[in-house]
């Protein structure tokens, strides 16, 4: 059932979604062009250096030119009125330098899916874990199993994820090979829906998903565990432990459904995080996603791929955050107001 | 003057209080202590190894030693010791660290106190501000601007301060909000005192824990995102932090060419930073936050 509560909730969470997405796409637009220098001269000093010859032939034409492709002519109200015009209108990032002169958006496109894909199941699988694992842990507190967890859950839920990456890369694909060190798929492999291929794909996948999954999931572990132990001292659980409820309906449907709503927020509030810590754990791997090309990208100083990476990392992460913000009512009945 | 006495009196208890902290406090704080005591005597200890010269110095001793008495944990592809480069390693990420901590940490009793204090419109649109950097991705702009920038170790500091300010503007915010409800806010505004009294005297000698709290977690934060652009070898590349360390190591190939210790060591003096400022952290909040301390159970 559809009710005006529903829609005013849905219409007010799509309105904070845009206005968060322009100020923050004017935030980065800023902020960049507080960079002193102008990215297409210092471009052009590169090209100079890299290949040790003279670019004298530069005219003031062809700069201008390029300054016009860049998206950086005139002064910075007329810059920021066509940054806005191409980015949200015509969804153009503008050309690469790495890859001169694709457009930035090509470049993004084919490495976006093996980040979303590999963060995403590796993010659900860790929030999963630690939710589970915290409930057990919160049901059963005081015991041996409960202080081991939590003593290594307090310990490690801090370490970046980039130095969790390195040891296993150091161990599980150096000292014992067992898994392989970097890129997403085998070279012996014809991308494409085979059995082959996709096998391969995730024994690549799994020392980079480790390491995010191995300290995110104790983070979940120990919030989902003091919210658990908060529920047990409610007076609708001592209910229905008095009413002899079997143990697997109280944990199902009284603590884990109640635990569940605040860890849904807790998923949103620290994707941009995670994404932050993801990023530098993919270029250990050399892994074909967006973190390694903005790596790239900053050694090569390609200004235009390193804002359209910066800008689809935010639209990226904020989106989901609608999509967990959309999804909420569907399992808090009280947004429903039911 | 009786406000003044009251002040150090709330000091001495705090401080007296950290004696009988729980035992995760304890050992975070052992451990932290240690490596700051580590850093501190870093100039004299590197000094007596060796004899007078930098750390940094390239080709001092033969390369790629194997761990020995006199190089206990080798030297380097670069011929310089690796233990002296740790202990050089170790002071820099501190410094950095803590600096940048302490500005984002004033940064956020700036915004949290105006934010708690004010209310109403000012504050939803602080709180709306500080949600939406701790939401967005803040990493790849910060590798821009190191990429772009040129930075001494106050600028480098200053820009980890800028985006780690949200965690401690949480942390303080909410116990700003709490304690203004208190009956004593309310004693002392009937007893006469101005608000800048009240804020000072009355408030913030019961908010100094959390602003520990926030500090330890604006340090983690912004070490974690300063070893991660060192680690791709961005900022200064004369101020050698344990992030550049990997760098270098990364760069020579010391994994694959079997050099562990070259990339086990700063790693590890990393993780033992990360977990006793974590410790450190936790336990603060378990010792002046009751309600939380029921529930770690600690």
């Amino acid at each position: 059932m559809i009710n005006k509560r529903v829609v005013r909730y849905v219409v007010i969470k799509i309105l904070v979604y845009l206005i968060t997405l322009f100020v923050a796409f004017s935030i980065v637009f800023f902020f960049l062009r507080l960079i002193p220098g102008d990215p297409v001269s210092r471009f052009i000093r590169l090209i100079e250096q890299r290949y040790s010859i003279q670019l004298a032939q530069v005219t003031q034409e062809i700069i201008n030119e390029y300054k016009r492709k860049f998206g950086l002519e005139g002064d910075i109200a007329t810059q920021y009125v066509s940054y806005l015009n191409r980015v949200f209108l015509e969804f153009d990032l503008g050309p690469s330098f790495l890859n001169f002169p694709n457009p930035v958006q090509d470049l993004i496109a084919w490495r976006l899916p093996w980040s979303i894909g590999l963060l995403g199941a590796a993010t659900l699988i860790s929030w999963a874990i630690g939710i589970l694992a915290g409930t057990l842990v919160g049901w059963k507190r005081g015991s041996k199993i409960d202080s081991i967890m939590f003593t290594i859950s307090l310990c490690m839920s801090q370490v970046p994820f980039y130095l969790l990456a390195l040891f296993l890369v150091m161990f599980l694909a150096y000292i014992f090979t067992i898994f392989p060190p970097r890129w997403a798929f085998s070279p012996t492999v014809t991308p494409g829906l085979n059995l082959a291929f996709i096998s391969s794909v995730i024994y690549h996948a799994t020392l980079p998903s480790l390491s995010l999954i191995l300290i995110s999931s104790l983070g979940w572990l120990i919030s989902t565990r003091a919210i658990t132990i908060t529920i047990l001292g409610e007076d609708y659980l001592l209910f229905a432990q008095a009413k002899g409820l079997r143990k697997i309906r109280i944990l199902s449907r009284y603590l884990l459904r109640n635990t569940l709503l605040p860890q849904t927020t807790g998923l949103a509030m620290s994707l941009g995080f995670i994404v932050n810590g993801f990023y530098l754990v993919e270029w250990i791997f050399s892994y074909p996603g967006v973190g390694t090309l903005l790596v790239q990208a900053i050694n090569a100083l390609d200004y235009n791929t390193v804002q359209g990476v910066i800008l689809i990392s935010i639209f990226t992460v904020l989106t989901a955050n609608l999509i967990i913000d959309l999804i909420y009512p569907l399992i808090d009945p009280r947004v429903r107001g039911e | 003057m009786t406000q003044q006495k009251f002040f150090v009196q709330r000091i001495t208890r705090l401080l007296s209080s950290l004696s009988k902290s729980t035992l995760t406090f304890k050992i975070g704080f052992f451990i932290l202590l240690s490596l700051v005591t580590l850093a501190v005597l870093e100039p004299y200890i590197n000094n007596y190894l060796l004899r007078g010269h930098s750390s940094t110095e390239i080709g001092l001793f033969p390369k790629l030693l194997p761990p020995s008495l006199e190089h206990p944990l080798g030297t380097d592809h670069f011929g310089r010791d690796i233990f002296s480069l740790q202990l050089t390693g170790l002071r820099y990420s501190l410094i950095i660290g803590l600096l940048a901590g302490g500005i984002a940490t004033l940064i956020a009793v700036v915004i949290a106190t105006t934010s708690g204090y004010l209310g109403g419109k000012v504050d939803s649109a602080l709180n709306a501000m500080t949600n939406s950097v701790l939401v967005i991705p803040t990493l790849p702009i910060l590798l821009a601007i190191a990429a772009y920038i040129r930075m001494d170790l106050l600028m480098m500091s200053f820009t980890l301060s800028i985006f780690s300010w949200p965690w401690p503007t949480r942390v303080i915010r909410a116990q700003i909000l709490s304690l203004k409800e208190r009956p004593y806010i309310d004693l002392a505004k009937v007893s006469g005192l101005n608000s800048v009294e009240i804020m000072f005297f009355e408030i913030l000698p019961n908010l100094m824990p959390f602003i520990g709290v926030g500090f330890a977690n604006a340090v983690i934060g912004a070490m974690i995102a300063e070893t991660g652009l060192r680690l791709i070898g961005l900022g200064p590349g004369d101020i050698p932090s344990l992030g550049l360390l990997l760098f270098w190591s990364m760069g020579f190939g010391a994994i694959a060419q079997g050099y562990y210790q070259l990339v086990l060591a700063p790693a590890i003096l990393l993780i033992l930073i990360f977990i006793s400022l974590n410790l450190v952290n936790i336990g603060l909040e378990d010792m002046f936050n009751p309600r939380l301390k029921r529930i770690t159970g600690l």
